[in-house]
């Protein structure tokens, strides 16, 4: 563990929140988990909301934590990201440590439902709705299910026994906080580097950085005396550059659309009843396009640019492509592509889970039919 | 500002949640729900790299996760209902008889507690029965 901690630049804090939050909640809950001879439960829940406190405390800090005061819709999204996930946390404990399997499948309901509102926030309400619907059946075949299989008279080996708790525990709740500090150690510290927004900012400092050595390849380009046997090869590169910095925003091609063009992934709407929107878009997001490409190819033969301009157009110009693949911040048309992207790019996947669906049936079918087979 | 590290972290903590549910407790019906309680961490990732990256393979995948783990459950139930009537428990402990060899046998050392019901009072009757004189009401 200490050479691990060696090798990874952990910072202290950072390592102590999440050693102690990961300590408190394997003690935490193995004390709430049902045992023959009773559970500390005021102890157990103290223990339990300490470490939820120190785990909320360890993102705050190292991911960002500070309230958007004056921004409103970031605020409403903060307040709403915080609900969503302690209800689903707390619920997800009550679920674990609750003895009664009814009680526990009601908890589940509300782990679904909070985890949908998460689904909400990240821009996935087709998935919000499935999730609800399935899990929606799922709970009441689990009712069902407690209802017909358990004797609910006194206290049973399955409902008030726990399988080694505290190694159990401590099992489950490393590897969450091992997680944490991967999470960490990828992110960076949060404190000097710049946070990866939703949607990821469209310029990073290694994305200025391949910029500048772009702008210095077309400036040497752009040199008469050197220009002859370059402007080509170097020429060409930055372009390459510039596109796989700047995706979607002002290459012929998109790493986001894979490898087709604007137009092409435009086309298959245009049989659509709102093609007049749609190609009135479409006109307004080239315009930018060409606009911002202009902006981008002054700013690098420029020697000191400015970025700050440069990329909020570039945001700008991403944002409403996204949306007008229907992908962006507002999922207004998110039914519709991911329709078209289940249909177009993953047809062998959905067959294949068709598949599975109909072979899960008769499986099911198969094992729940056998009659008269006894110990 | 909400980034995407922190609906990981909240992915992490869901399936690390789900992961002690299933290791501990014995229900099968328990340790079914801590399952789909770890895919619905897993879906969250899914969902916040594919709004990071401003692509629906995320939501495609995630649909995915979720036909699967509709499948699971039908499979798992199915399962559940066989071993109830073969055993009248749903105790995973009580099939740890088909555990691999030399690994020693769980036993449990504490007894349960069991609680004798108080049966709910009644009262005791008193005085004679009264005698039916009346005629029945016919409606």
């Amino acid at each position: 563990m200490t050479a691990l901690f060696a090798l990874a630049p952990v910072g202290p804090l950072a390592a102590a929140q999440v050693l102690g939050a990961v300590l408190l909640a394997t003690v935490g809950v193995s004390l709430l988990l049902p045992r023959p001879r009773g559970r500390a439960v005021g102890l157990g829940v103290f223990l339990t909301i300490a470490a939820g406190v120190v785990a909320v405390g360890f993102v705050a800090t190292s991911f960002g934590g500070r309230l958007a005061t004056g921004d409103l819709p970031a605020l409403v999204e903060q307040g709403l990201f915080w609900l969503f996930s302690v209800t689903a946390l707390v619920f997800g404990v009550v679920l674990i440590v609750q003895a009664n399997p009814a009680r526990g499948a009601l908890a589940f309901a509300f782990v679904v439902l909070s985890t949908c509102g998460l689904f909400l926030l990240l821009a996935a309400p087709f998935l919000m709705a499935a999730t609800v619907i399935i899990y929606a059946g799922a709970i009441i075949v689990t009712f069902l299910f407690v209802l017909m299989l358990s004797n609910a008279k006194g206290p049973s080996d399955e409902n008030d026994r726990s399988r080694e708790p505290l190694l159990g525990s401590l099992a489950g709740f490393a590897f969450a906080g091992l997680v944490f500090l991967t999470l960490y150690l990828t992110a960076g510290r949060a404190a000097d580097a710049p946070p990866s927004l939703l949607p990821a900012a469209a310029i990073r400092p290694e994305d200025k950085a391949e910029l500048l050595a772009a702008a210095a390849e077309l400036k040497q380009a752009a040199d008469p005396a050197t220009a002859k046997d370059v402007v080509g090869r170097l020429g060409y590169a930055a372009q390459a550059r510039i596109t796989a910095v700047v995706g979607a925003a002002t290459g012929e091609y998109s790493q986001y659309s894979h490898g087709r063009t604007l137009q092409d992934r435009l086309r298959p709407a245009e049989t659509d009843y709102r093609t007049a929107d749609i190609i009135r878009q479409a006109d307004e997001l080239r315009r930018l396009k060409k606009a911002a490409s202009d902006a981008l190819e002054n700013a690098i033969l420029d020697p000191s640019p400015d970025v700050a301009p440069l990329q909020a157009r570039l945001t700008e110009l991403r944002e409403k492509t996204l949306l007008l693949a229907g992908r962006g911040e507002l999922p207004a048309r998110n039914v519709t592509a991911v329709g078209h992207a289940l249909y177009s790019e993953y047809l062998i996947a959905v067959e294949l889970a068709g598949t599975l669906l109909l072979v899960a049936t008769i499986g099911a079918v198969a094992i729940a039919s056998r009659k008269g087979v006894t110990a | 500002m909400i980034t995407v590290w922190h609906y990981l972290a909240v992915g992490a903590a869901l399936f690390g949640l789900g992961l002690v549910g299933f290791l501990t407790r014995r229900n099968f019906i328990k340790m079914f729900l801590c399952a789909e309680m770890m895919l619905q961490g897993v879906v969250l990732n899914l969902l916040a790299f594919g709004k990071l990256h401003g692509d629906l393979g995320g939501q495609v995948f995630g649909l995915f996760i979720v036909t699967v783990a509709a499948c699971e459950a039908g499979l798992a139930l199915a399962l559940f209902l066989t071993l109830y009537r073969r055993g009248k428990t749903l105790d995973s402990g009580a099939w740890q008889s088909i555990r691999e060899a030399k690994v020693p046998a769980s036993v449990d050392a504490d007894p349960l507690r069991r609680t004798f019901e108080v049966p709910d009072p009644t009262l005791t009757p008193a005085g004679r029965r009264p005698a039916r004189t009346e005629d029945e009401v016919r409606v």
